[in-house]
């Protein structure tokens, strides 16, 4: 057997994830991938008046709350057959579009860059080389001066000891392969990201009534009423164009400059044929056009039709109750009775493992690439044969690391853009007249439903099933569950599982590989406990086993 | 337009005693009155997407469950270098909690002048969305707090109405 060894938890950002690897000849022979929390809102949920769900629902995640939101009024909006106003169609969109500009963004810059950016190495860099570097790839090229500040910033943190958000990272790693001046250019938009996601978070303030937690979402429609008019338009176009401008000059450019040194990423960590995608951004009133389309892929780039029937949840290597896999509508939250054991030959996780037609599929940007692409959108299709083409490599490297990070900025590029036609849209509806954006509705007696959508980490499902107007079971079913489910009953893995397979490892005491991998998936276990505790900081584990 | 103090609850309301810091926001919300400098958030557990909000701030008032070898109910107030330092803490890799949210504040050369007050939690892992009888009994005194904190700043505040238990002049 290999050496094993575990990375405990991953992110601090939501809940606990536990990543233990058996490494054999320099590489992940096997994985496993544990959510350490148990996630029971939805026993939480019964009982209470279907209207009040997504308040409850937007709660179990720090990052994503809007979407939960949404999923969650789609769910009793289906149950009770409601059509929602066109302009609750837009702004919903918006709302929902200004998430993904403002995730991306920052998982780009402050969760993921840094698996590749060396921090430490850009304080050996020439700021004149610097500038040069930047005139030749940034849209948004910076004088020698500017880096040299940045620098002097950098180097400040670094002689303090005081690292912060750099601290107790792998640097020096031989796995880096950035020059010292492409380091410091992207540690200098590592700092205008910062400055920009501040500012793109208020994009949610101004239809949402409020940020964080906005407010405005209800069952038939949205409550932004008396911000229908021009000047809030106007408002959320301006943030929009500002952080467009910084996708467009800064993101997409620093991804391909930081990729053109990854180019072997093209060939680690994808090992997943499957993709599932629910889709999003309803294009018109009846909701049959979709932004994001739907579809699966079983294998390749062959798309089939979504058929939400195929959903199932198997719970044979999780700390629930042993169950035969069940759909979401008939999904049960049964935690084992006593202590749990992690056991990575038996029950290993809080996570569920859900499957389509018995497989386990990937969600989240890559797999929206692909089904678009594979669908043959003429925008996708575009921008990813320029992608390949300007980094010279083929379309195999999609299904890869480096892939998915690449969708995620694609996709920030395709949405950025449909903003601006939902802003006219909304213009030109107001100037027809058209000011509705609710739509009455009665609670029936007894109703079933089911709310998808694609949100910045993959496919989200919340399943209702409403009787004497109550919630009698509620299930839901996130992008995390998906990416981060362990094995089924058939020893088919969970897709985070198979990626790490075969990831070469330089220094299993720095395991900076695997992090690339699990990184890239944006890992985001929900229902985080917050607490400051000034004696007994977490400490962040790899555990040589 | 900016507001110069902001007075932060953070915490997952799902998990009993976790939600204290949205419990004193919401009452603070509902009985008093601020001035317009003095802005009220209810921050969940957004962690980093609270930069936006934190790095306008010159004062910020923490509202949160704080582990502080007490007993449960037992009120804290920490300040300065009673605050936990997540840079010497070798806490993270690139993940972003609150207070790392506030080290990052330094690369944009704008650090609040931070507090943090609470309670020590009884329970924070039980699924509920209910403060323990420990905890609910605290909210006023925490809330009594942050009002000190406002006083201290030299910020006025009003009762939005009279009610039992709640005084001030």
């Amino acid at each position: 057997m290999g050496k094993r060894i575990m990375i405990d938890p991953i992110t601090r950002i939501e809940g606990h994830l536990r990543i233990e690897v058996e490494i054999e000849n320099n590489r992940v022979k096997d994985a496993w991938c544990s959510g350490q929390m148990f996630r029971g809102i939805e026993m939480m949920l019964k009982g209470r008046d279907p209207r009040d769900a997504h308040h409850f629902v937007q709660r179990s995640c720090g990052v994503c709350t809007y979407v939960h939101a949404l999923s969650s009024v789609r769910a009793v909006e289906d149950a009770c057959n409601i059509a929602i106003p066109d302009n609750a169609r837009i702004i919903r969109n918006l709302i929902h579009a200004a998430q993904f500009q403002h995730d991306h963004i920052v998982h780009f810059y402050h969760l993921h860059a840094l698996d590749w950016v060396d921090i430490v190495d850009a304080l050996k860099a020439d700021p004149v080389k610097t500038a040069k570097l930047s005139a030749n790839v940034s849209g948004r090229p910076e004088s020698s001066e500017y880096f040299k500040t940045i620098q002097d910033k950098l180097k400040t943190f670094v002689s303090s000891g005081q690292l912060g958000p750099f601290n107790n990272g792998y640097w020096g790693h031989s796995a880096y392969a950035l020059p010292a001046e492409a380091n410091l250019m992207a540690a200098a938009h590592y700092i205008e990201a910062l400055k920009l996601q501040a500012k793109a978070a208020r994009m949610h303030a101004v239809f949402g009534g409020k940020n964080p937690h906005p407010q405005f979402l209800v069952v038939g429609g949205v409550t932004s009423v008396r911000d229908l008019n021009i000047d809030r338009i106007k408002e959320f176009e301006d943030i929009w164009k500002e952080t467009k401008a910084f996708v467009d000059e800064v993101y997409i450019p620093d991804l391909m400059a930081i990729a053109s040194f990854y180019k072997n990423w093209g060939a680690i960590g994808g090992n997943n044929e499957a993709f599932l995608v629910y889709g999003d951004f309803a294009e018109n009133s009846s909701e049959s056009r979709l932004l994001m389309p739907p579809g699966f892929i079983r294998k390749g780039l062959g798309v089939e039709k979504l058929d939400v029937e195929l959903i199932t949840e198997d719970v044979t290597r999780a700390w629930y109750e042993n169950s035969t896999p069940s759909h979401p509508y008939a999904g049960k939250t049964e935690p084992i009775k006593g202590e749990v054991a992690y056991n990575t030959d038996d029950k290993y996780s809080w996570i569920k493992a859900p499957r389509y037609d018995g497989l386990a599929p990937e969600v989240g940007p890559l797999a929206r690439i692909l089904v678009a692409y594979g669908k043959g959108d003429a925008t996708a299709k575009n921008l990813v044969d320029q992608t390949l083409k300007k980094l010279g490599v083929g379309s195999d490297a999609l299904f890869s690391t480096l892939g998915r990070t690449a969708a995620r900025g694609l996709e920030t590029v395709i949405i950025g853009d449909a903003m601006g036609n939902w802003l006219n849209e909304l213009r030109s509806n107001i100037a027809k007249g058209d000011k509705k954006t609710y739509q009455s509705w009665t609670m029936p007696d007894k109703a079933k439903g089911f709310g998808l959508n694609d949100v910045p980490r993959g496919a989200l499902g919340h399943w209702i099933e409403i009787e004497d107007g109550k919630i009698k079971n509620y299930q839901y079913v996130v992008p995390s569950t998906w990416n981060f489910g362990p094995a089924d009953a058939h020893g088919n893995k969970g897709p985070v599982e198979r990626s790490l397979i075969g990831t070469p490892i330089a220094d299993p005491k720095k395991p900076l590989e695997v992090l690339r991998t699990v990184h890239s998936y944006d890992p985001c276990l929900a229902c985080a406990v917050h607490v400051i505790d000034p004696h007994t900081n977490e400490i962040y584990k790899v555990r040589v086993v | 337009m900016t507001s110069e103090i902001l007075i932060l609850g953070v915490g997952n309301i799902l998990f009993s005693d976790d939600g204290l810091g949205i419990r004193v926001v919401e009452k603070l919300l509902e009985n008093y009155q601020f001035p317009d400098q003095v802005s009220v958030v209810d921050g969940g557990v957004l962690g980093i997407n609270l930069l936006g909000v934190i790095s306008h701030a010159h004062h910020l008032i923490v509202v949160d469950t704080i582990l502080n070898k007490g007993k449960p109910g037992d009120l804290h107030r920490l300040a300065g270098a009673d605050i936990p330092n997540r840079i010497l803490a070798k806490n993270s890799l690139h993940q972003v909690d609150l207070l790392e949210a506030l080290t990052l504040c330094q690369f944009l050369d704008h650090v609040p002048q931070t507090v943090i007050v609470g309670a020590e939690p009884m329970d924070i892992e039980t699924l509920s969305a209910e403060l323990t009888s420990t905890l609910a009994a605290q909210v006023e005194n925490v809330v009594l707090m942050v009002l000190k904190e406002l006083e201290v700043l030299g910020v006025p505040w009003k009762e939005k109405k009279i009610s039992n238990g709640c005084h001030h002049t």
